[in-house]
Formats: structure tokens, C-alpha cells, sequence
């Protein structure tokens, strides 16, 4: 990670918020960035390819739709309840999905066998359409937050796992040794050195899993629950209402786009707090 | 025995596939000289609201019979729904669509979408909360208190609202769930009820063995046209003319679709939704259950596509109930079919045959 300071032998918490506010920093740089190329590529993509101005939304209709029409405090209001609903449904998915990819994945690297039985189940999940899988989904758990962190959970469940399982793997056999020689069990291993060598994978995997688990939020949604965003943005398209969709996607990506950069944030200050090696994945 | 007929008949399918893929290539050439001549108005994309089944019988005439050529187009696209219908012909993604005068004027009132309504195919609108008679039971708006209801997202969420609007029923006290378009929900049992068409899904529910139930939409305050044919209305400036020659190979293509619903059946089943596994019998059935909503006493004496004042009062009516505040003239502009059938009133005249289901 750029982040990481290179300078050892300043006390580790002075280190810690130097890399904090030096991440907040490019952070909010990155976001200004990403935002610029966006709105960029929005506008070129509509004149590029001629779209017709009635589907083809502009920034400056979603900033009126939002902002300066008289409806707007209204609109906003509507899409605030919308994204709650998402981001409380996104959380449930994010939860399981880790919860479940960390405790597989501890498994994984103890009990060889485990993997064989794991991994082809997760990849069959991960390879079978959501939108075929939901119907038989919905038919066994509901429409309700079980069917949510079932389906928002598969999304984030596959990446997080195989970027754990390398974390957890690539601890280094003299760390290994070490914790053996002094009578360590391979619990001891697993807890002593390999959790903080697979912290950069576990954070990448984080990272990952923040947009995952709204898109599996979205889906959920949209399929089975018929609440927040997800079935907001369908409806709005197939109804025509045009600017709302667009709106609602801008919020939607935004929302990623920012949940995502948080996790950057917590991710460079708790490696800044594990050394300077830690940071190097 | 029954698959093996079935086999049979894909061979026998296929093989005039073949012949009709053959036939086209080799008529490319000509067809390509007529296009030249300049007159025509090119290739037309038409948004149907449906998969092409015969809810569509008299589009497949139109083009077999050649009225669209005839009238002056090239290759006319049948482009299956469903789909966001009025966003493409508004957008000009679509030169023509079928849709509804809720969905539509509710497009036209919230976006200013520049869209008209030039003629209507079903007088009566077929949707209808579908549900099983040993299960929903749902036949008075009143039944459909405390229960869950699969409604699909878009245009029939809208409907679904206003039923509810018009029959004084609280949002509140009925489950909306998302569901697609196949009714095995309904089946399964996981919803009481089912927002479906009449003509369709209502049909093969009850043709897989189940009692059904109907609460048809235009019996519970919400009358309105349906497979309407929309425009844009810049067409409708710069060519009116096309819109008529449109109009009229549509009248003409659901004389003969209304005249010989065996055919209409067989052209849906076998040929324009070979690829959709159709069932002849339902197909069959849904003709003649959709002449009911085509022929009215109004059309009998004005024509096909025609919407007579009272029912387009009617419409008007049904749409404030539902919260859409609108004139006559910013949703219908009839002025086109009325023109065309003063040019040519053998137009208006139905076929003397047709057969209507008994209700």
C-alpha cells in the first residue's frame, strides 16, 4: 500500500496518524477523481452516441431532480428512505458474506479436505445466475432479511473467500516454525501469524465486498423483497419515470463509491498500526 | 404417444422453416428493388407489449399477408415484449407500440413523454388478478385485503395501484411482492394472488388443471383500452401518412385474424413463436376469448382500432380515480384512423363471421 510509511523508528502511533490523515487525503482525492472521470464519461457517452434526450439524462437533470426542482426535497426524501432500506440490506449481505467466507476459510487452510467439499459449492453459487437461482431461493427462505443474506451474502462470499484463503496461506514458514518450536498448535499458527500476514488480503477482500454486497442488496431487492433501491430503480425504468432512474443510479454509485473508499481508509489505519510490513500484500 | 406427435411436428416445423428461410433469401434481391423505389417508408421496428403470441394474430396476418408491404414498409419489426414500451417509442428506439392508456398517459402526465394514442386494439383491457379458486379465491376487490399479491415491476405495478386507488383500499393492507411473469408462484402457492391477463396467463393456469379465479380489472372500476397503438408525436407531424397506412394494414390484418382464429392460433404456434413452445389449444382459446375484448357493439358500428367518445370518457375517468390528471386531446389524437376511414369506409366493416366467446 502506498500509504505505508517507510520510516521505522518513529513511535508507531505518531506513525499511525501520519498514514491516517495522509489516506484521508488521497482518499478524498481519489473520490474527487473517480466523481470527475464519471460526470466525464456520462456527458461523452450521451454525445458520443447521440442518445435521445428523452432516455438520456444529463447530470444537470439529476442535480434538478434532486436539488433545484420544486418536488426536489421530496424526491430526496423518497431516495433517502430507498437507500437506507439498501445500505441495511447491503450490511446484512456484507456480514454473512465475510462471516462466512473468514470461518470457511479458516477452515480451508486447517482441514485440507475442506476445501474440495467448499470450494465447488461456492463456485456453483457463484456461477449459476442470481436472477435463475432466486426463484428456487425465495421458495425455500422467503422473501425476507433470509433471503437478503442469502443473496447478497453469495455475491460476497466467493471473492472474500479466495482472497482470505491466499491471505491465510501465505504466512511464511519461519514465522510457522517459530510458533511451532515453541510448542504452538496449528490453531496457534493460524491465530499467532497467519491472521496478521492475511490482513492485507483480508482487507482487499473487505474492499471487494463493499460494492459486492450492494449489488447483492440490489438483486434481493429486486427479486424477492420488492423494498429499497434495487426494485426502486427497476420500476422507475420500466415505468418510464426516467430522471428517477437516473438519480437512483447516481446515488446507488455514489453510495459505493464512498463506502468503498471508507474501507480504504480503515484498511491503510489499521495497517499503519500493524507495522510497515503488513501494509505490503 | 403425445411427445412423440410433438416430435413429429417440430421436424415437420423445422423443415418449412428451412423453406421460408429459403424463399426469403432467394426473394432478398427483389425486395431490395422495392425498397429502392423510394416511395416506401423503410423498415419500422413495432414494440409489442407480449411475447409473440396470438394476442399478436393480427400483426402476424398484416405480415404474412403482405398489408404491411403493401402499405408501403420494408421490413417490419415485431420486436416481443415486455418492455419499457413508451420509453422506445418516445425515445424513437420504436416507430410503433402496443401498450395501455394507464401506463401511457401516466408517462405523458409525470415525463411529458410525446406520445398519442391513435387506435386501440382491445377495447376492454384483459388484466386481472389471477388466483386460485382453492386457494386466493379472489373475486371482489374486497378479497384482496390482508393477502400477497405477486404484482410485476414497471407498468402493471401502476395498475395494480390504481385498483387498489379506485376501489378504496389501503396500500397498507395488501403484500405487493415482486414477481416475474410466470405464474408458478401463484402455484406454488407462495402468493394468493397473481396480476395477469386474462387472455394469457389466466388461460394456461387453468389449462395445467387448476380452478382459477378472476377479478378482471375493467369489471372493478378500472375500464380502459389496451394494446393501444402509441406513436410518437413527432411521427405524427412529419408523417401522418405513414400512421394511416400503419393504421390500415392493422384493421386489415385483424379482419383476418378475427375472421379465422385457427389460423391466427397456428400462425402464433407455429410460425412467428415456433421458438416459444406455444400450446395450439391455449393459443385457440385466447383468440376467441380476445375477440370479446376487440368487438364491441361500438367497434360493430364504427370499425376496428376506433374509440368512441363515451369509452374515451370512460378512460379519462378511470385514470383521475387512479391519480393521473389528463385531457382527451394531450393522450388520444384519433384524428388519423377517423381521416382514414372516411377515405376508405369498406375499412370499417367487420367480417361477418367472427366468433364471440359468450360471457
Amino acid at each position: 500500500m502506498s500509504s505505508t510509511l517507510t520510516t521505522g523508528e518513529k513511535p508507531v502511533k505518531a506513525r499511525t496518524g501520519l498514514a491516517i490523515l495522509r489516506s484521508l487525503a488521497t482518499t478524498t482525492l481519489t473520490m474527487v477523481l473517480v466523481l470527475a472521470v464519471v460526470l466525464g464519461l456520462w456527458v461523452a457517452g450521451l454525445a458520443i452516441w447521440d442518445v435521445d434526450e428523452f432516455v438520456g439524462k444529463g447530470p444537470a437533470d439529476v442535480w434538478a431532480y434532486l436539488v433545484s426542482d420544486p418536488d426536489a426535497a421530496e424526491n430526496r426524501e423518497g431516495m433517502g428512505g430507498l437507500l437506507a432500506q439498501t445500505l441495511e440490506d447491503a450490511t446484512i449481505g456484507f456480514v454473512v458474506g465475510m462471516l462466512a467466507a473468514i470461518g470457511f476459510a479458516m477452515l480451508i487452510v486447517r482441514f485440507k479436505a475442506v476445501e474440495s467439499a467448499v470450494m465447488p459449492v461456492a463456485m456453483v453459487f457463484r456461477s449459476v445466475p442470481l436472477v435463475a437461482l432466486a426463484p428456487i431461493i425465495i421458495l425455500l427462505a422467503g422473501r425476507g432479511a433470509l433471503t437478503v443474506a442469502i443473496i447478497s451474502g453469495v455475491v460476497v462470499l466467493f471473492p472474500a473467500l479466495v482472497t482470505t484463503v491466499f491471505g491465510l496461506r501465505s504466512v511464511s514458514p519461519q514465522m510457522r516454525d517459530v510458533v511451532t518450536v515453541y510448542g504452538g498448535s496449528e490453531g496457534a499458527v493460524l491465530r499467532k501469524a497467519a491472521f496478521p500476514s492475511a490482513l492485507p488480503s483480508l482487507f482487499a477482500a473487505i474492499r471487494i465486498s463493499v460494492p459486492g454486497a450492494i449489488t447483492g442488496a440490489l438483486l434481493a431487492e429486486w427479486l424477492a423483497t420488492g423494498k429499497g433501491m434495487g426494485s426502486a430503480i427497476v420500476s422507475a425504468s420500466r415505468n418510464g419515470r426516467i430522471n428517477e432512474t437516473w438519480s437512483l443510479v447516481v446515488i446507488v454509485t455514489v453510495a459505493s463509491v464512498v463506502l468503498y473508499l471508507v474501507a480504504q481508509l480503515v484498511e491503510s489505519a489499521v495497517l499503519a498500526r500493524y507495522g510497515k510490513n503488513a501494509g505490503k500484500a | 404417444m403425445k411427445l412423440s406427435l410433438r416430435r413429429d411436428g417440430r421436424i415437420v416445423r423445422s423443415g418449412a422453416v428451412l423453406a421460408a428461410a429459403a424463399l426469403v433469401l432467394s426473394g432478398c434481391g427483389g425486395s431490395d428493388d422495392e425498397a429502392s423505389d423510394g416511395e416506401g417508408y423503410g423498415d419500422v421496428t413495432v414494440q409489442l407489449s407480449w411475447i409473440k403470441n396470438a394476442e399478436f394474430a393480427g400483426e402476424f396476418f398484416a405480415d404474412t399477408n403482405g398489408y404491411y408491404t403493401d402499405a408501403g414498409f420494408g421490413d417490419v419489426t415485431l420486436n416481443p415484449g415486455p418492455g419499457a414500451i413508451e420509453t422506445l417509442v418516445a425515445s424513437g428506439e420504436a416507430d410503433f407500440g402496443l401498450s395501455n392508456a394507464i401506463a401511457t398517459a401516466q408517462l405523458i402526465d409525470s415525463e411529458d413523454a410525446p406520445l398519442k394514442i391513435v387506435g386501440t386494439k382491445f377495447q376492454k383491457n384483459p388484466f386481472t388478478i389471477l388466483s386460485l379458486a382453492d386457494g386466493g379465491n379472489i373475486l371482489t376487490p374486497e378479497d384482496l385485503v390482508g393477502k400477497t399479491i405477486g404484482v410485476q415491476a414497471g407498468g402493471n405495478e401502476t395498475l395494480f395501484d390504481a385498483l387498489l386507488e379506485v376501489n378504496g383500499i389501503d396500500p397498507a393492507d395488501v403484500t405487493k411482492v415482486p414477481v416475474e411473469y410466470d405464474p408458478s408462484p401463484l402455484i406454488d402457492g407462495e402468493v394468493d394472488g397473481f396480476l395477469a391477463y386474462l387472455t394469457n396467463e389466466s388461460i394456461t393456469v387453468e389449462f395445467d388443471g387448476y380452478d382459477v379465479a378472476n377479478l378482471p380489472f375493467a369489471d372493478n372500476g378500472l375500464p380502459f383500452v389496451a394494446e393501444s397503438v402509441i406513436v410518437n408525436e413527432r411521427t405524427i407531424e412529419e408523417n401522418p401518412e405513414m400512421i394511416k397506412d400503419f393504421l390500415r394494414a392493422e384493421i386489415l390484418g385483424w379482419k383476418d385474424a378475427l375472421a379465422d382464429p385457427d389460423e391466427a392460433a397456428r400462425l402464433a404456434v407455429e410460425e412467428y413463436g415456433a421458438d416459444l413452445d406455444l400450446s395450439m389449444d391455449k393459443e385457440l382459446e385466447q383468440a376467441r376469448i380476445q375477440a370479446g375484448l376487440i368487438v364491441t357493439p361500438d367497434v360493430e358500428s364504427n370499425g376496428l382500432f376506433t374509440i368512441s367518445d363515451t369509452l374515451i370518457e370512460e378512460n379519462l375517468a378511470t385514470l383521475a380515480a387512479a391519480g393521473v390528471d389528463i385531457e382527451a386531446d394531450d393522450l388520444f389524437d384519433l384524428s388519423l384512423l377517423t381521416e382514414l376511414l372516411e377515405e376508405e369506409p369498406e375499412l370499417a366493416e367487420l367480417p361477418d363471421d367472427i366468433e364471440l366467446p359468450t360471457s
